[in-house]
């Protein structure tokens, strides 16, 4: 493969970031870096290229039908918030190719062991949203909730709650990246807007004093510990928690 | 109700089991399912997960245990929940995602049958009439008719009878209205019928953990014991917190926190890390406070050190301390293509801070001066768990959540 000093930028979607790999690796190119042209900021220095691919959907096939759990790690990696992690997914996909499912024996290689810490840190945190995502009843009909977690999680978020109560309407709103997704007892959409949330009040307020006062009781203060408690539930979360917001 | 729930939440607060996990059970067209590796949805001021709406229908009782807030003999505030108002609770709860599900117990009330059919009311009221299908753990009444119990257990995903005490003894002379045997017997039915559609999740206890005078190899024999003869998933530790004046009871203020520590730590090594009671103890009484019982092995045992990373067994990587399941599963797949050095652990999030005692990467000590020496390395850990002050009086709830 040849390096190449060019900066190639893609749509932001994950499926026209695979796009963007097939196609560099059809071209046996290395490139210095991978941006999403949403966020990318343009300067005089870097060499950009804007591919606008479409139509190389071959890798992103191939890996979606015969390699699930690669296609899980990348699509976590893709998720989470680091900034380099385009063009971490570059190499794991260069190295998968050679590999193939034994590329999980390659921690040695730092795109391999990168990739699989940063997907597993965005199951982790999906799984505690999962628990910490709280829900007002709007008018007595929507369930809303407002989130603020450090990576992308909102799609594996929906996915779980679309199964949960999938006989209610609900909104869950990313107040990070200002993206909600809607369920309609159907089906999920997802897009952006800014909410201002704030005057948002439950139908029935009495439900969360109950869960407040359920809150305190459980608590054994012979054994109080609240170390422990913010080693588990971190400061950053309280604020869209309502059993920790007058704490 | 704001008044019912405090005093039923605070009765019930004193049961450690909160874990949601090891059912699969589905949404059929109503409201929730199950987590089959259980979400921890808060965490109380006392650091312990709060999964579960975990509450007493009522804490009225006619019996007597001499260590429980509840008995008969004290003159505390009592209340009854209507199953209509727990099921109001617990949906409402859960529709704005506090809860995963409901963990419903309850003092004795008229007589076990009679509170066996409360609860059964309630949770068939929540299953068919509000379609709840999120988690739910029923306490199993001691004393209860079999049929009742069978008629529950079908309808919720975890069932628990707490064995309170290890000993039948200490159980006569703290719990003199239960007997053994009337556990037994629970543990024995949930076992004879448990499949997909009966308490799937599998049924738990408890064990109180210094309110008698059991020695910690007591309480894990015991332990051993439940888990082989009954299948039970977990047998939680409780250690006993001073709320009633009894000459029968130990006289203490804080409750030995750091025991019950211990002793879960022991259990799982029982359970995941194929250790032996043997092991656990090599002919002591109780475990050391000051390390735990797996370092505290590994000391006694250094003749079986240091291991070589690169060619030790699964069930001796996952023996060395500081090394979990996850880490030795790490290392043996990483180490099929390359040969590890310590840097390599450290990059793979593997802590060495116990382990560097125990092993070699390539035939190469973490660093000289770690050449096995007992007294030394001894010192240096106990050291470190003291600073760490994190290790200690860590609830181990979250743990399970994970490891499963
Ligand atoms: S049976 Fe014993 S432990 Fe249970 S509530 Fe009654 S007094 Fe307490």
């Amino acid at each position: 493969m040849k390096s190449s000093n060019n900066i190639f930028l893609y749509d932001g979607t994950f499926v026209n970031l695979l796009c963007l790999i097939e196609y560099l690796i059809d071209e046996r190119i290395k490139p210095i870096d991978i941006c999403n042209e949403n966020t990318y900021e343009y300067n005089l220095i870097d060499n950009i290229i804007n591919l606008n691919l479409k139509n190389k959907i071959k890798l992103h096939e191939y890996i979606n039908k015969n390699y699930k759990n690669i296609y899980k790690t990348i699509y976590y990696v893709f998720l989470s918030n680091n900034e380099k992690k385009e063009i971490i997914i570059f190499y794991f996909i260069v190295n998968f190719l050679k590999y193939k499912n034994n590329i999980y024996n390659y921690r040695y290689l730092n795109c391999v062991n990168k990739a699989l810490n940063l997907s597993l840190r965005v199951s982790r945190e999906t799984h505690k949203f999962k628990g910490f995502t709280r829900f007002k009843l709007i008018n007595g009909k929507i369930l809303f909730a407002v989130i603020c977690p450090d990576n992308n999680i909102l799609p594996l978020l929906s996915n779980h709650f679309s199964k949960r109560l999938k006989n209610d309407f609900w909104l869950i709103y990313d107040e990070k990246r200002q993206s909600y997704c809607l369920y309609n007892k159907k089906h999920c959409y997802f897009g952006n807007a800014t909410i201002n949330f704030n005057k948002f009040e439950d139908t029935n307020i009495m439900w969360e004093n109950l869960w407040k006062t359920f809150f305190k009781n459980i608590a054994i203060k012979e054994r109080k510990n609240l170390k422990c408690q913010m080693n588990f539930l971190p400061k950053k979360y309280w604020k869209n928690i309502i059993e920790m917001e007058d704490l | 109700m704001q008044e019912k729930l405090k005093i039923l939440a605070d009765s019930a607060k004193y049961d450690a089991s909160c874990s949601s996990s090891g059912s699969k059970r589905i949404n059929k067209n109503g409201i929730g399912n199950a987590s089959y590796s259980g979400i921890c949805h808060s965490f109380s001021s006392d650091g312990r997960c709060i999964s579960l709406l975990k509450i007493l229908m009522t804490n009225c009782c006619i019996f007597d245990c001499k260590y429980c807030i509840n008995r008969k003999s004290n003159n505390v505030k009592r209340a009854i929940f209507t199953p209509q108002e727990i099921c109001e609770l617990t949906i409402n709860f859960y529709k704005r995602n506090y809860i995963e599900g409901l963990f419903l117990s309850s003092g004795i009330i008229n007589s076990p049958d009679w509170t066996a059919e409360k609860l059964l009311e309630t949770i068939l009221l929540l299953r068919n009439k509000y379609k709840f299908n999120g988690y739910i753990h029923v306490k199993a009444i001691p004393g209860a008719n079999r049929n009742l119990i069978k008629k529950i257990g079908s309808l919720v995903d975890r069932m628990s009878a707490n064995i309170e005490l290890p000993t039948n003894e200490s159980l006569k002379l703290l719990a003199p209205n239960k007997n053994e045997k009337d556990i037994n017997n629970i543990m024995q039915t949930i076992k004879n019928n448990k499949c997909k559609d009966f308490v799937p999740a599998g049924q738990s206890t408890q064990m109180i953990i210094g309110a008698a005078k059991e020695t910690d190899f007591q309480i894990m024999k015991k332990s051993f014991y439940l888990y082989k003869n009954y299948n039970l998933k977990r047998v939680f530790y409780s250690a006993y917190v001073p709320v009633n004046n009894d000459k029968l009871l130990p006289n203490i203020i804080t409750p030995p926190l750091l025991r019950e520590n211990r002793l879960y730590q022991a259990d799982w090594l029982l359970r995941f890390y194929k250790f032996s009671l043997n092991d656990l103890f090599d002919n002591y009484e109780n475990f050391n406070v000051l390390l735990d019982p797996k370092t505290d092995w590994a000391i006694r045992h250094l003749d079986r050190f240091p291991l070589e990373v690169n060619n030790a067994s699964f069930d001796e990587l996952i023996k060395i301390p500081g090394i979990g399941l996850n880490s030795a599963k790490k290392i043996l797949s990483s180490r099929k293509v390359w040969s590890l050095t310590f840097d390599d652990l450290k990059k793979m999030g593997i802590s060495l801070k116990k382990a560097k005692y125990f092993i070699t990467c390539n035939n190469k000590y973490y660093s000289e001066k770690y050449t096995i020496n007992q007294s030394l390395i001894y010192a240096n850990l106990i050291n470190n768990e003291f600073r760490d002050k994190k290790a200690l009086h860590v609830q181990l709830s979250l743990f399970d959540e994970i490891k499963q």
